[in-house]
């Protein structure tokens, strides 16, 4: 009976899910979710690498960024078709995590982080001062509509289906990840990367390994980003926004990859929430930050798993 | 290129300043403040208030606002840090928190102080004192001459006092110091609030050359972390030619190389740096972990 | 395994039912009275918050002005405000919430040129007229967009005149400019070079910074050592009364030039008198002798007591422009609106006729070039744009 009951629920939530355009019909909200969808990219890649691997990075901005650029620019100045061009930038990104990763996985703690913020910022200076590529502050206009096996995709609708299939393709690849060798080795690395040596993981090839899968997860976004928006510029990628990822990620909880995905949409939401409130709205905004990571340090995701022990203690006759 | 150098000392012990603020909070509680930038310029808006609304003079509006924002880092250790140690909160979980009280300082700047530029006159005359083919205006002598005192004052009261000596033994192994009877939870206060008046020290200083912006911190709080990081975070010389360090690097390849790429090559030097000496130029162990 | 399936099915439960009740909850509002929603999206915390709060100021005062006299016929105007941080993503979501939850018929936005790019998307996606009194950048204008109009004053011909001037009536030979990396800089450089080049002039060295630095004499050094007898600054007034008081602080002897970007009073109080002397472009003069502008500057000044800087002029003009166009077009569909627009005429407003070509530009400006002397601005020459 339960577990009928379980399978009833889970195609009821598909069901909802993939038929959310035709009962939302504000276009707004529509926008917000696609939005979240793309941030959540990215998230999922910042947990394998700072969740899963230990490694905290406030750049990933900068790989958001030359995904959306090399996809964008790929598009416009030798007319590739979206998918290939996603696939390069996917691919340019990986390479930044590669080139990153280098100096990096000697670093731990505050000078982790501030590799990382380095890399973020360098990433934004050259895009504002290497005019005749792109296009400086201005940024790049008009990034074409993905055009997919001969459909083209312009409205918020089709865009949702688009994130979707993004969105489900990346989490499986990273559950996957997660729960195969490769993960349990992120968290050994984690835990005590020492002994991790010790034990023989050669460690470095790991963290080089984390940063590249989480650089491609957030070229991959900003591939998607860029012609979802329309524009980029480099204003869409400072250091703020890196901040923000990292919120994401914390905030919903970056041991896991469902974490990743609440994060992202929670923290999307609530900021555009926050609207109501006007003038106060940051100030509000950093106070749930903090308040969050006071007293839910496992993040949402950590309170649900703290809700449903409690529920299984509380009832145990019927687990 | 002389010229150059003599630029970027002002600049250097402002960084300076602000980096013997993180490194001493890193060393005596492992935590990264990221509202440190926003203490500069909370301290140099005090100051401004101070001036504008109460007519004081230079010095009593340095050291009361010092005293100022000292109360506030004692009051943002105790209410988010202090929870968040007892709750063994991991490094990241710390990051964030400090963030949170970094873009509700700078907002309620803004909402108290307005989107305006504010300026705060000098003591001293901000025009150019010609010595042969060099510029220096008193101002500046000023900035590098306050500064140097206060870190030579700090210097003392840390190895001299009897609360200094508690906090370096803090710095250098918490738990034996717990076990020796030290008092680490006032410690961190201590830290916090001497970290704190640096910051407001230091805004208070730049404020009449560089005027006060509610986002004038950002900027500098990442520059004196990076001089922090550089010079080898935890370590007091290491912070103080971190500091100076950047601020020379900054003024010779902005003037000699490149403006707008000349943030860029400062990160690209500071990774570099981090490559060879991944525990910054003065410290010898390996860096922390997160 | 089971237990975090559980959580997940709970997790995006909440989400499709908060969804749902948020998507109930908003009905729309079909309403037969004569209202024209105006959506005003602007940086008002961020890097440019001075230009996104001054902005506020002025289309509240422009709307209430309106309202109370009843210039806009039986027409009443409301005005709803989002924030967009200087974020393009940021504005372009303010920008759809103002459309598809207030209703707008027309949006004002925004000040960066990112952000009114991203914006655009949104409102030629949507059909909807959207008005920017203070993006300068180019490529605005250059997107074949048919519903995207400009209140801002050209920067073209504020680089031509400042240039102009500069060699015939002060007879300078060799310049530098020193220009911000935002987009209005970057615009601002590339315009003054052409300039430069139109008048013959030899441009020694064309340093850039970044908004919100301090440090500028690195740049200043080069510049001196370069020869340079002008300096044309393009940026934000904070930047520039820095790099004039570190310019005299080097002891650099050079006329200093800037545009309508860093008109504001504040620019005198922080440049002290580093900044005497310094001539700048402006469309707009709070000490004018003409009466439109006395008489906004009075009306401000009362309400908000402070000046009004630039950028809240030609807010303030555009508020007037949309109310005319509703006026004369009596309805708020977008394309009437965006005819309407489209073809003002006759309107003598603060910062002079507004007049727009094919492309959205206002060609009507007027453009003035003025001195700092003591505490104010004084004119020196006024301009033809036409």
């Amino acid at each position: 009976m339960k577990k009928n009951k379980k399978i009833f629920l889970m195609i009821a939530v598909c069901v909802l899910i993939l038929t959310l355009p035709l009962y939302i019909n504000n276009l707004y909200y529509l926008h917000i979710i696609n939005l979240a969808g793309i941030y959540t990219l990215v998230t999922i890649g910042l947990n394998l690498l700072s969740g899963y691997t230990g490694q905290t990075s406030m750049g990933q901005a900068g790989f958001f960024a030359v995904g959306t650029y090399v996809s964008a620019l790929m598009m416009m100045n030798f007319n590739f078709p979206f998918l290939v061009a996603i696939i390069i930038g996917t691919v340019a990104t990986a390479a930044c995590g590669l080139i990153i990763s280098i100096p990096a996985m000697k670093l731990s703690g505050p000078y982790l982080v501030l590799a990382t913020v380095g890399f973020g910022e360098i990433t934004r200076l050259v895009l504002l001062n290497w005019t005749p590529v792109t296009k400086g502050a201005a940024g790049l206009t008009g990034i074409p509509y993905p055009e997919i096996f001969g459909l083209k995709i312009t409205s918020e609708g089709q865009f949702f289906y688009l994130i979707l299939i993004f969105v489900i393709l990346g989490t499986y690849i990273a559950v996957r990840l997660a729960k195969s060798k490769i993960g349990r080795t992120f968290s050994a690395i984690r835990e005590d990367d020492l002994a991790a040596e010790a034990m023989g993981v050669p460690v470095n090839y790991y963290k080089i390994a984390a940063f590249v899968i989480s650089a491609m997860f957030a070229g991959l976004a900003g591939g998607l980003f860029g012609a979802f928006s329309g524009v980029a510029s480099p204003d869409n990628f400072t250091f703020d926004d890196s901040v923000a990822f990292l919120c994401m990620s914390v905030i919903g909880g970056n041991r896991t990859i469902l974490g990743g995905i609440v994060g992202a949409f929670v923290l999307t939401i609530i900021s555009e929430l926050l609207r109501v409130f006007q003038g106060t709205r940051l100030i509000i905004y950093g106070f749930i930050l903090i308040f969050t990571v006071i007293y839910m340090p496992n993040g949402l995701v950590g309170i649900m798993d703290n809700i449903k022990k409690n529920y299984r203690k509380n009832n145990k006759i019927n687990e | 290129m002389l010229q150059f150098i003599l630029n970027g000392l002002p600049i250097g012990a402002i960084y300076a300043l602000v980096a013997l603020s993180y490194s001493f909070i890193y060393a005596a509680s492992s935590v990264l403040n990221w509202a440190q930038g926003d203490m500069v310029m909370f301290g140099a808006y005090v100051g401004f208030t101070l001036y504008q609304v109460f007519n004081l003079g230079f010095t009593p509006a340095l050291f009361i606002s010092m005293a100022v924002v000292a109360l506030v880092g004692v009051l943002i250790q105790y209410s988010i840090l202090r929870p968040l140690r007892q709750r063994k909160a991991p490094p990241i979980n710390v990051i964030i928190a400090t963030l949170g009280v970094s873009i509700i300082i700078r907002n309620v700047a803004l909402m108290i102080w307005g989107p305006d530029a504010q300026l705060l006159p000098s003591p001293v005359s901000t025009k150019p004192v010609a010595t042969g083919i060099l510029n220096i205006t008193p101002q500046n002598i000023l900035i590098v001459v306050v500064g140097l005192l206060l870190m030579i004052i700090f210097q003392y009261l840390l190895k001299q006092t009897k609360e200094g000596k508690a906090l370096r033994a803090v710095a250098q192994d918490r738990y034996a110091a717990m076990i020796m009877g030290i008092d680490t939870e006032r410690a961190d206060r201590v830290a916090f609030a001497i970290s704190a008046a640096l910051g407001a020290a230091a805004g208070i200083l730049i404020a009449p050359i560089f005027f006060i912006t509610f986002n004038m911190g950002a900027g500098i709080g990442l520059k004196g972390f990076v001089a922090a990081v550089v010079g080898g975070l935890g370590s007091v010389p290491g912070s103080i030619a971190g500091g100076f360090f950047i601020g020379i690097i900054e003024a010779v390849v902005g003037g000699q190389i490149s403006s707008g790429y000349r943030d860029a090559i400062t990160f690209v030097l500071l990774i570099l740096v981090l490559w060879l000496r991944p525990s910054g130029l003065f410290l010898k162990k390996k860096g922390q972990k997160v | 395994m089971y237990v975090k399936k559980r959580g997940k099915i709970f997790l995006l439960i909440l989400l499709i039912v908060v969804v749902n009740t948020l998507t109930a909850c908003s009905s729309s509002q079909e309403s037969l009275e004569k209202i024209l929603r105006i959506g005003v999206v602007g940086p008002e915390s961020g890097g440019s918050a001075q230009l996104g709060q001054g902005q506020r100021k002025a289309v509240e005062l422009a709307v209430n002005e309106i309202n109370k006299n009843k210039l806009a016929g039986e027409w009443k105007l409301e005005a709803v405000f989002q924030d967009d941080e200087g974020n393009p993503t940021k504005s372009s979501s303010a920008t759809n919430k103002l459309i598809q939850e207030s209703k707008v018929n027309v949006i004002i936005a925004s000040i960066n040129s990112s952000s009114t790019l991203a914006d655009m998307v949104v409102t030629e996606r949507a059909g909807i007229p959207q008005i920017t009194p203070g993006s300068t950048g180019a490529s605005i204008t250059e997107q074949g967009n048919k519903w995207i109009f400009r209140t801002a004053a050209n920067d073209g011909f504020q680089a031509d005149a400042l240039v102009k001037y500069a060699k015939e009536d002060l007879g300078i030979t060799k310049v530098a400019t020193f220009t911000a990396s935002d987009d209005y800089g970057q615009s601002g450089a590339k315009l003054l070079k052409n300039a430069i080049e139109k008048y013959g002039l030899e441009l020694v060295a064309n340093p850039t910074y970044n908004n919100g630095d301090k440090d500028f004499k690195p740049q200043l050094i080069t510049i001196r050592d370069n020869g340079a007898q002008a300096i044309f600054m393009w940026g934000l007034y904070t930047e520039a009364a820095l790099i004039s008081n570190q310019s005299q602080q080097l002891g650099l002897d050079v006329q200093l030039f800037g545009a309508s970007g860093m008109a504001a009073q504040k620019l005198i109080e922080l440049g002290g008198d580093a900044a005497q002397g310094l001539i700048l472009t402006q469309t707009f003069l709070p000490d004018a002798d003409i009466p439109t502008v006395k008489e906004f500057v009075q009306k401000y000044k009362e309400k908000y007591n402070e000046d009004p800087i630039p950028h809240g002029a030609q807010a303030y003009d555009t508020v007037y422009i949309i109310a005319n166009a509703v006026l004369k077009a009596d309805s708020s569909e977008p394309e009437a609106l965006r005819d309407a627009i489209r073809n003002t005429q006759g309107l003598e407003l603060v910062t002079e006729n507004p007049t727009f070509n094919e492309q959205g530009d206002d060609i009507g400006k007027r453009l003035l070039i003025t001195k700092i002397d003591g505490n104010k601005f004084t004119l020196v020459k006024a301009v033809e744009t036409k």
